[in-house]
């Protein structure tokens, strides 16, 4: 039978394969009644398979379940790239996608639907890639067909909610290149929303990693969750901050920070270490406190200011005034000291 | 993206000069007072590192000079505080009653497939979350779209995260500051009880 003979050669020919494939499945699987009843119906070849009453189709595809020659006869199916046939490649496209959902497939068969119009070139290299998924889809599918039939529409819809990775989203270029999956409209408006989409997927995952704990939370309500909280313990921490802040004595604040504007202004090198400060203090911080200031300094790591220098000065007048002159040369020395002078020195 | 150092030290300087401004009213204030001018002027620092580009920082500019216009002026160079405070960011007026039962009459419309009403509800869900976060990031409201508003949060978060670390770096040394005074008050008691 010449069917058998271009039934071998699976190079994707395109519609005749494919009837062909179809009628070799018949041929090996079925009774003569099928034989029988196909080929008035050659012409939709696969689709006329489809077109069979769901519980015939059921036999019909169980029967040729088994033979090996199934698998390669979908196999080789997955291999078509372009098909000419629109209405083929739709119920192909559906069928292959009810198999890859089954499967959890993270990559979806990415062949273009047929508007000639649409597709870009840029994804033919995946292709061969996705075929192998294709090999273990096929054999699946014929198993799974049976029962999914009635539920194509929904899958397909599923299958349009998914993420998969074979759109892709040029930002530079004015033009974004977004690649319709199968089973997928392809007109303009829903083109644009799924770039939009892929956008928003995009910014979500930077804020994912931005926020701690949130790379292992699924589903985008609860990640909009964390990040809400997140952002609302940062606002809160700033309020506890100035509130500690201004609690402390207010002389502090405001002159401390005269101090550090003057120096800031003065050491722009840019590094904010402690230790270039710490170069520019020696004269106004006493031996004997040098050591502690060090050490002071070098605790905390986050904290790199000789604010323990700044402090001297400005709490030694403060002790001045307490104590008259029961001083010790710890705070002789120190208050000496006047911010003025502390400019100047700089 | 993690804040840097040079954020860190512009953000400082900002802040300073804002709180410079407040330093002849030091005499008269409560702790509440000082705790407003500084919050106050840590904001807006953190909002002038972004020189207006952002919306978020153009919100919050804004708010804080509906509470402290001579502040705001001040801390930002002349041209740019005309034009940010003066500009009247496009309001989104939604009228929630008649929002609400437009949608309950689509909803009557359209059809109820299981798969449909699930997707629907998380949709739904988080479109919630969403409206919150617009009501957490400054000049939320006036984000049109989603993208905008996740880049936006994405800054703001970024800015936050430098303004509270040079903020606890201050506090904990203006706090030890104080410890060291007790230090040293004890010290001094010492050698005063002592000698």
């Amino acid at each position: 039978m010449d069917l058998s003979g271009r039934f071998g050669a699976r190079s994707g020919d395109g519609v005749p394969f494919r009837e062909a494939a179809a009628l070799e499945s018949l041929h090996i699987g079925g009774g003569e009644e099928f034989r029988q009843m196909v080929p008035p119906e050659n012409a939709g070849g696969f689709a006329a398979l489809l077109e069979l009453p769901p519980t015939q189709a059921v036999e019909l595809l169980h029967s040729s379940s088994s033979s090996a020659s199934q698998a390669t006869t979908l196999h080789s199916l997955g291999t078509l790239s372009f098909p000419s046939n629109p209405l083929l490649m739709e119920r192909a496209s559906r069928f292959s996608v009810i198999a890859t959902d089954n499967q959890q497939n993270g990559n979806v068969s990415g062949e273009t639907t047929t508007t000639s119009s649409v597709p870009s070139n840029e994804h033919i290299k995946t292709e061969p890639a996705e075929t192998e998924t294709c090999d273990q889809a096929a054999v699946e599918k014929q198993s799974n067909r049976c029962g999914k039939r009635k539920e194509l529409d929904k899958k397909v819809k599923s299958s349009t909610k998914k993420k998969n990775k074979s759109s892709e989203e040029n930002e530079k270029l004015p033009y974004v290149h977004v690649r319709a999956r199968r089973g997928q409209a392809t007109d303009s408006h829903s083109l644009a929303e799924r770039a939009r989409r892929e956008k928003i997927n995009a910014r979500m995952k930077l804020l994912q990693e931005l926020v701690p704990g949130c790379d292992k939370i699924q589903g985008t309500a609860l990640v909009l969750d964390e990040i809400i909280n997140h952002v609302q313990s940062l606002q809160r921490q700033v309020e506890m901050l100035s509130m500690r802040l201004a609690s402390v004595n207010p002389r502090i604040d405001f002159n401390l920070d005269t101090i550090l504007a003057s120096e800031n202004g003065s050491l722009m090198d840019g590094s904010f270490n402690g230790a270039t400060m710490q170069l520019a203090w020696p004269l106004q911080v006493m031996e004997t406190e040098q050591s502690y200031h060090h050490r002071q300094l070098q605790q905390p790591p986050s904290q790199q200011w000789p604010f323990d220098g700044l402090n001297q000065p400005v709490w030694g007048r403060e002790e001045n005034q307490d104590h008259g002159n029961d001083h010790n040369n710890l705070m002789v020395g120190s208050t000496s000291l006047h911010p003025n002078q502390v400019k100047m020195e700089l | 993206m993690q804040p840097t150092s040079s954020m860190k030290e512009e953000f400082l300087k900002k802040w300073q000069m804002g709180l410079q401004i407040y330093r002849p009213l030091i005499d008269n204030t409560s702790v509440s007072e000082r705790r407003k001018a500084i919050k106050l002027s840590a904001d807006v620092a953190m909002a002038s590192l972004r020189k207006g580009t952002t919306c978020w920082s153009r919100a919050l500019i804004q708010k804080t000079a509906t509470e402290d216009n001579f502040l705001v002026r001040q801390m930002l160079s002349g041209i740019k505080a005309e034009t940010l405070i003066n500009k009247k960011l496009p309001k989104v007026m939604c009228h929630r009653k008649i929002v609400r039962r437009s949608k309950k009459i689509l909803r009557r419309r359209q059809s109820r497939s299981a798969i449909e009403e699930v997707a629907a509800k998380a949709r739904k869900l988080v479109k919630k979350k969403t409206q919150g976060l617009r009501n957490v990031v400054p000049g939320g409201e006036f984000m049109s779209n989603d993208v905008l508003l996740i880049q936006e949060t994405l800054d703001y978060i970024v800015s936050l995260q430098t303004q509270v670390n040079v903020m606890r770096s201050i506090v904990d040394a203006a706090e030890a500051g104080s410890e060291r005074t007790a230090y040293y008050l004890g010290k001094l008691k010492f050698a005063i009880e002592d000698g």
